[in-house]
């Protein structure tokens, strides 16, 4: 079942390879567009099969692989990786059809596309911890190709680091398996098996951090996070999507599943001062935005500010505060992948990305009114308005973090402000004010360009106003993940009873 | 019947935002071969929807004891959010008068906006605040409010931004989401440890647990202010009192109900949160001396503007002023009748003025005249707007500022200075832009003014009689005291502060033998109240330039100092081709480039060698 989602789209990306030299773009477009949706149907399919009061491993394969190097070949999925594997399947699907048809190499490119999201949902899926790794390596491969090869002017510079960045991480992090592994004395790397490790914490503080720093590059934590703007604004539009909407939380999905999940003790310890460094994240990443003039630079340093939220309540480690991080991927994931696409657009139809130089975009006859209409909603919804996601995952990451870190989260909420003067600039500059003569004659804006933008914008005001659809897949992972955590602080009770009987005579009218 | 209405009594806020959805096929250009006038109509036809079914509610609950609709929302571990809503004579009712006056200035913008291109937009827009503001009267969770102050932060971004084509909308715009963002993002740090404290985001609830908890002085003085950050932000009150000034730049019809029922909304989910507030004495003081500068400050400030629009707004933030003075002192169904009769008084002078400025095409004092004659409706509207809201005849804010004073005549008699002080600063700043604009002698763009079409007519008509029948139903209501119980020493210095402060209105600007601009003060005093006090100055070395510094710094160090540092390990120079120069400070960097490699190397190295084995 699951095996699905990993081979269909690299058969696909096999086939596409396979065709003929002279097969066009629009073709090859289709192909992957239609692998694409095959996988997103297959995945929604697995989500309707899911199974919402389990909160452990579903749809569980196991294939023995190289036994003795402890590499099996298993895979399932719980509450923490079915919202990702979704939303990968979903930006998969939109980045294909953003992808511009004329494109150069077009069989090459769609293939690496359909590659790397069959790369990211294999790391989701993946409960061997190598297994993990090599579908964590393989993803670079395709990400650094597109950005290598169909990047912007300095894309072997933005490659080059973002390859040397994540290898690096890639190295820590097999450094931490291979050590846990070790000292742990099996010779599995089995998830479930590791989990019942009892290292001592010295022990367990050294191989967590080593994760961490392995991780947080991918994350990215201020300051590994340096490679991120570069990538971003290199990157292809596609590309750009993909990274900020799931790669990125590869990093955030690894913390929680090995980080937290391996090594519950030593998480206690190192979490105040990760709720410290998800504070300087957001501050730093939003400061850092707001002296942008680069449009997706503006957002690129806004992920950073936004992946610190989800190391917030990750660091919390409450049920509550592990749903509102999983919310916050999606939701981030969602909203930056709007904002990409709007960034996007813009800078194919006038040519520049710099705040300085474009006016009045919203212009209804020669400008890019919707597009600017979309970009409204996605720097609103980053900014946290309610009636969309982005306000319910942050409010629940706030509520549930607070317990734990009060001055952390108040830190952290002062970021929310920062983005609305970040957006508020890009949005007043671009697209407020006058047309110049000079953006005049913009190319006509198609619908296939707004429908991407379109899709997701429906998806984010939705999930705001309906959260619980969102919710339900994680709860229960949740809530057993963070389990050990909540005794030692479950200070506050839940709607108090007493109160509520006091209330309950008024209400029962209605 | 009345269950049906009950159950029902949350749809009230759907129908603008139903509206607001429909106009979109005209908004964004899908419907082009009708124009945008549909949209209009569609959105009109909605708020008609919304009054019948807000006065059939407000019927059923009239006499029945107040109700609470909870609907369940979000249910997580440990966590539970409701939309709750309250049905109350006083919640149906905000509701009844914030779905009116929305009908009154949708109608009116029909005329006032007739030509303009984005009508459709205009309405959506206008659909939304509707739908905000109505949901925020009913709402009885601090959660559900906080997210409708919100959405009336975006829906007034957006409607301030509405010309955006113009630089000073810009700049009003992006302002006024800014100054309100402060104060939102304060309250929400209030909402987020008040729902941890308290468990539930209940306003019912909050009452309760607020009486019965002990809070460390400490967490209560900030818990007080970061609550009253919000309502300060959206009520205009000082220090966050710029954007509405600036907000003036939008449409009129926007601007009559912001005026007038917008800021009420900030100032109605302060009454509501009063009992929390009253944890802490000090937020309760903070609460007195914002309301007591900004009511002051802003009566002086409004005499000295020549735009019409700001004349008037600066005395909205001074009258809810008067309203955080009235939550101060705990009389919190006086400053929900002040809020009322203000709200009416306020948006007829606004729909007075879009009609002059609509006529006249300006807005400047200085270039208006003589309209009087020209416009008699538009006039009689003016009059009985700016006397329903002094202290001066019987009609509206007297009787609330009437029974105001008398309840802190004995407790606090220095409030009733206050009182006096806005009364008779806002008698002289009606008069004066009475006189200006309606008295005298035409001036060239107002020679040949003609009265406004009946489209604007007759919502202005109409809200006129209302704003003349509105004493009437507050006696009808049984709200009023009767004369007996009125203090005379009171009464008389109510009427006197206003009478003074009108006839000296009257006589400066209307004796010729007085220059214009009037140089009774000194110059630097004028300036200083044209500039507000020169407040966005203080913005400017405040906030403004700590986040500017902030972010400069954050970025300069970003591509220095971090990126610098991988740059100067220098791996990047030498795997990328662009850069694959040898100089002759390469020397240590490639030492330590060969360093970096070596480990990188080993560590691959190792990890393919334990790893390939399998292979």
């Amino acid at each position: 079942m699951l095996s699905v989602l990993i081979w269909a789209p690299a058969l696909g990306a096999l086939l596409i390879t396979c065709l003929p030299q002279a097969t066009s773009g629009v073709r090859a477009r289709q192909i992957s567009l239609v692998i694409a949706s095959l996988v997103l149907l297959w995945s929604i399919y697995l989500a309707g099969q899911f199974d919402l009061s389990n909160p452990g491993m579903q749809f569980a394969e196991a294939l023995p692989w190289i036994e003795n190097l402890g590499l099996s070949y298993r895979l399932g999925i719980d509450g923490l990786s079915m919202p990702l594997v979704l939303v990968n399947s979903l930006l998969v699907w939109i980045a294909l059809f953003s992808s511009d048809p004329q494109i150069s190499r077009p069989r090459l490119y769609y293939a690496l596309m359909l590659i790397l999201g069959s790369a990211v949902a294999a790391a989701f899926l993946a409960e061997n911890l190598l297994l993990f790794f090599i579908f964590y390596e393989v993803e670079l491969i395709p990400l650094y190709l597109i950005i290598a090869i169909w990047g912007g002017a300095r894309r072997g510079y933005a490659a080059t680091k973002f390859l040397i960045y994540t290898a690096f991480s890639g190295v820590l992090i097999l450094a931490a398996f291979f050590g846990l592994s070790v000292l742990s004395g099996t010779s599995s790397f089995d998830y479930d098996l590791l989990q019942q490790q009892t290292l001592p914490l010295t022990v367990q503080l050294v191989l967590l951090i080593t994760l961490l720093i392995g991780f947080g590059i991918k994350i990215p934590i201020v300051p590994l996070h340096t490679w991120l703007p570069d990538a971003h604004v290199e990157a292809p539009t596609p590309a750009s999507v993909l990274l900020a909407g799931v790669l990125l939380k590869l990093g955030t999905y690894g913390l929680l599943r090995f980080g937290l999940g391996l090594f519950p003790e030593a998480w206690r310890v190192i979490a105040p001062g990760l709720a410290v460094l998800a504070a300087i994240s957001v501050l730093y990443g939003s400061f850092a935005a707001i002296a942008q003039t680069d449009m997706k630079k503006i957002v690129a340093y806004s992920s950073v500010g936004h992946m610190g939220y989800i190391l917030l309540a990750a660091a919390a480690a409450t049920p509550l505060s592990l749903l509102g991080a999983i919310i916050q991927m999606v939701s981030h994931g969602l909203i930056s992948a709007l904002l990409f696409l709007a960034v996007g657009v813009v800078y194919a139809k006038t040519g520049t990305r710099d705040i300085n130089q474009l006016r009045g975009l919203l212009s209804p006859e020669r400008g890019l009114p919707v597009i600017g209409s979309l970009m409204i909603v996605g720097a609103m919804a980053s900014a946290g308005i309610p009636g969309m996601m982005g306000f319910i995952a942050e409010f629940i990451v706030y509520r549930s973090s607070f317990e734990v870190f009060p001055v952390q989260t108040l830190l952290s909420m002062v970021g929310t402000g920062l983005t609305a003067v970040y957006f508020l600039i890009m949005i007043n500059k671009t697209f407020f004010g006058r047309l110049p003569e000079t953006l005049a004659n913009l190319p006509r804006v198609r619908w296939q360009d707004r429908l991407p933008g379109v899709i997701v914008t429906l998806l984010i005001i939705w999930l705001g106003i309906q959260p619980n659809w969102m919710t339900r897949w994680s709860e229960a992972t949740a809530t057993a993940m963070g389990q050990g955590r909540m005794q030692h602080y479950s200070t506050v009770q839940p709607l108090s009873e007493t109160v509520l009987s006091k209330i309950a005579p008024a209400s029962q009218g209605s | 019947m009345n269950q049906l209405l009950y159950q029902t009594s949350w749809w009230v806020p759907l129908y603008g935002l139903v509206g607001a959805i429909l106009t979109l096929p005209w908004s964004v250009g899908l419907v082009k071969r009708t124009g945008p006038r549909p949209a209009a109509y569609i959105n009109i036809l909605m708020t008609v929807l919304a009054l019948i079914h807000t006065a059939l509610v407000l019927w059923a609950v009239w006499d029945a004891p107040p109700d609470r609709l909870l609907i369940p929302w979000l249910s997580l571990p440990g966590f539970e959010l409701w939309i709750t809503f309250l049905t109350s004579r006083i919640s149906v009712g905000a509701a009844f008068v914030i779905t009116l006056l929305s009908l009154m200035a949708q109608v009116f913008a029909l005329g006032y906006m007739e030509k303009d291109w984005a009508l459709a937009r205009f309405y959506g827009l206008m659909g939304f605040f509707e739908s905000a503001m109505t949901g925020l009267a009913l709402s009885d969770s601090l959660f559900l409010s906080y997210a409708l102050l919100e959405m009336l932060t975006l829906s007034t971004y957006l409607l301030v931004g509405f010309w955006y084509a113009q630089p000073l909308v810009v700049g009003a715009a992006r302002d006024a989401f800014l100054t309100k963002r402060v104060g939102d993002l304060l309250l929400l740090m209030g909402v987020v440890t008040l729902s941890n404290l308290a468990g539930s985001l209940d306003f019912t609830h909050l009452a309760l647990w607020a009486e019965q908890v002990e809070l460390s002085p400490l967490t209560a003085n900030l818990l007080g202010i970061a609550l009253l950050a919000g309502p300060t932000g959206k009520c205009a009150q000082f220090p966050l009192n710029l954007w509405l000034d600036e907000a003036m730049e939008g449409p009129n019809p926007a601007s009559i109900l912001r005026n007038s029922v917008v800021v009420a909304c900030g100032a109605y989910v302060l009454i509501r949160l009063q009992p929390v507030l009253a944890l802490s004495p000090l937020a309760l003081e903070i609460l007195l001396i914002l309301g007591a500068l900004t009511a002051v400050g802003s009566s002086l400030v409004a005499i000295a503007q020549i735009d019409i629009k700001r004349a008037l707004c600066h005395s909205t933030s001074a009258y809810l002023g008067l309203v955080f003075l009235a939550v101060g002192t705990q009389q919190d169904e006086l400053a929900l009748m002040l809020l009322l009769t203000h709200g009416i008084a306020k948006a007829l002078l606004f729909m007075s003025l879009g009609s002059v400025i609509l006529t006249a095409s300006t807005q400047d004092l200085t270039e208006l005249g003589g309209l009087g004659s020209r416009m008699p409706a538009t006039t009689l509207a003016y009059a009985v707007g700016a006397v329903s809201m002094l202290g001066l005849l019987p009609l509206g804010c007297f009787w609330a500022m009437l029974a105001w004073a008398e309840t802190v005549w004995t407790t606090t008699p220095w409030l009733v200075g206050i009182l006096l002080v806005v009364n008779g600063l806002t008698a002289f700043n009606l008069v004066r832009v009475f006189v200006l604009v309606f008295g005298g002698q035409p001036q060239p763009k107002t020679r040949r003014a003609p009265e406004v079409g009946w489209l604007m007519a007759v919502p202005m008509v109409s809200l006129t009689i209302i704003a003349l029948l509105l004493p009437l139903l507050l006696r009808q209501w049984q709200i009023l005291p009767t004369w007996a119980q009125f203090n005379p020493t009171v009464l008389l210095l109510l009427l006197g502060a206003g009478g003074l402060g009108a006839g000296l209105g009257g006589w400066i600007y209307l004796s010729p033998g007085i220059s214009k601009p009037v140089d009774l003060v000194w110059p630097s005093v004028r300036e200083g109240l044209a500039y507000d006090f020169r407040i966005e100055q203080l913005y400017q070395i405040t906030v403004v330039q700590g986040v500017v510094q902030g972010a400069r710094l954050t970025a300069w160090f970003d591509r220095y100092v971090v990126d610098g540092l991988v740059n100067f390990v220098g791996v990047v120079s030498i795997f990328s081709g662009e850069s694959l120069k040898y100089t002759v400070s390469g020397q240590s960097r490639n030492y330590l480039l060969t360093l970096f490699l070596a480990l990188f190397l080993a560590l691959t190295v190792i990890g393919w060698g334990y790893w390939g084995s399998g292979f």
